[in-house]
């Protein structure tokens, strides 16, 4: 395999949608440096993308089933390969996150769509905000079983009429 | 590099307040205030009990070299994690009734942490590296023009970082 450094960066195509979780992330960042004012802004530029972000086109519950099959039948796949030719620690850790998480989003998604809204009638919905792990339950796990942060990162998500 | 206070981790034992030679510990708001704190002194660190206090490095070295197969696997992910979102976003829109929506916006929410967790690890984990400057430069070049574009703040973040 021949080894190419990325030199200098060139403007990639991103979309609208994909430049806010790039700024969301810096904004994370900031944050954690307390640097406040600089994630103040990059906020203003994520609501910039937020607020443009397009539409997807006519899309279903199916296509969402759809896609998140082919994270977990190739996407993983191949850059866990990338990432382990290369000894990438780093990815390969956002890697073994992110394809748990998925795999758990896959069995709600497919329950939600044999029980409908008996599965989160009665019962409370988290996201861990650390790695986007979901939790259906009263109370959250008092570590995220996923990246292990303190319950107090995993945030419930409300029910809420239009 | 100055002293930062975790107050997840913060027990009041107050010990900083009488360490600190400059009474940066002591604020309203309970972070220190960075303009009195004294670069390196970590007085206030190594005094709390509760261990709430750290140095923030005011530098930090070069972020590694990211493969360019690597990053492209990473970003191919982030494209598909931010297209999920976006499905979800507009299922959740498109319908009346609640729990649906709490479902789409779940789904939304945790794809959209994944996404970032790729961009955080293809090259974009540090705020103040030359990837992020050039990523602000190519945008501002390209959207300047559009009246919506928050053209200040993009100038404020390339001035700060």
């Amino acid at each position: 395999m021949t080894r190419r450094l990325r030199v200098e960066e060139e403007m990639r195509e991103m979309t609208y949608g994909e430049l806010a979780a790039m700024c969301t992330n810096l904004q994370k960042a900031c944050t954690k440096q307390m640097r406040s004012e600089e994630a103040q802004l990059f906020g203003v530029l994520a609501s910039y993308y937020e607020q443009g972000r397009e539409n997807s086109e006519e899309r279903t519950y199916q296509d969402l089933l759809k896609a998140i099959n082919e994270d977990l039948e190739s996407g993983y796949r191949e850059a866990n390969a990338q990432a382990s030719a290369y000894k990438d620690r780093g990815s390969l850790r956002a890697l073994v996150w992110g394809e748990k998480v998925s795999k758990l989003l896959k069995s709600l998604l497919m329950r939600y769509d044999k029980q409908k809204n008996t599965l989160l009638e009665n019962t409370n919905v988290y996201v861990c905000e650390i790695c986007g792990f979901v939790y259906v339950g009263e109370q959250p796990p008092s570590l995220c079983p996923i990246c292990k942060v303190p319950s107090f990162k995993i945030q419930a998500v409300q029910k809420e009429a239009v | 590099m100055h002293a930062a206070r975790n107050i997840a981790l913060c027990t009041k034992d107050c010990v900083c307040l009488f360490v600190c030679p400059t009474g940066a510990t002591d604020t309203e708001n309970g972070q220190i205030d960075f303009s009195k704190c004294i670069s390196g002194c970590r007085l206030c660190v190594d005094a709390c009990p509760s261990h709430a206090i750290y140095l923030v490095p005011s530098t930090y070295p070069k972020p590694q070299k990211k493969e360019a197969e690597v990053q492209d696997a990473l970003f191919k992910l982030a494209e598909s994690k931010v297209s999920q979102e976006t499905i979800a976003k507009d299922l959740a829109s498109g319908s009346d009734d609640p729990v649906f929506r709490q479902l789409c916006k779940t789904v939304a929410m945790s794809n959209h942490i994944m996404a970032e967790d790729c961009y955080r690890e293809a090259g974009y984990i540090l705020p103040q590296s030359d990837a992020v400057r050039s990523l602000l430069t190519n945008l501002l070049e390209k959207e300047k023009e559009k009246v919506a574009f928050p053209v200040e703040a993009v100038r404020k973040l390339l001035e700060k970082l």
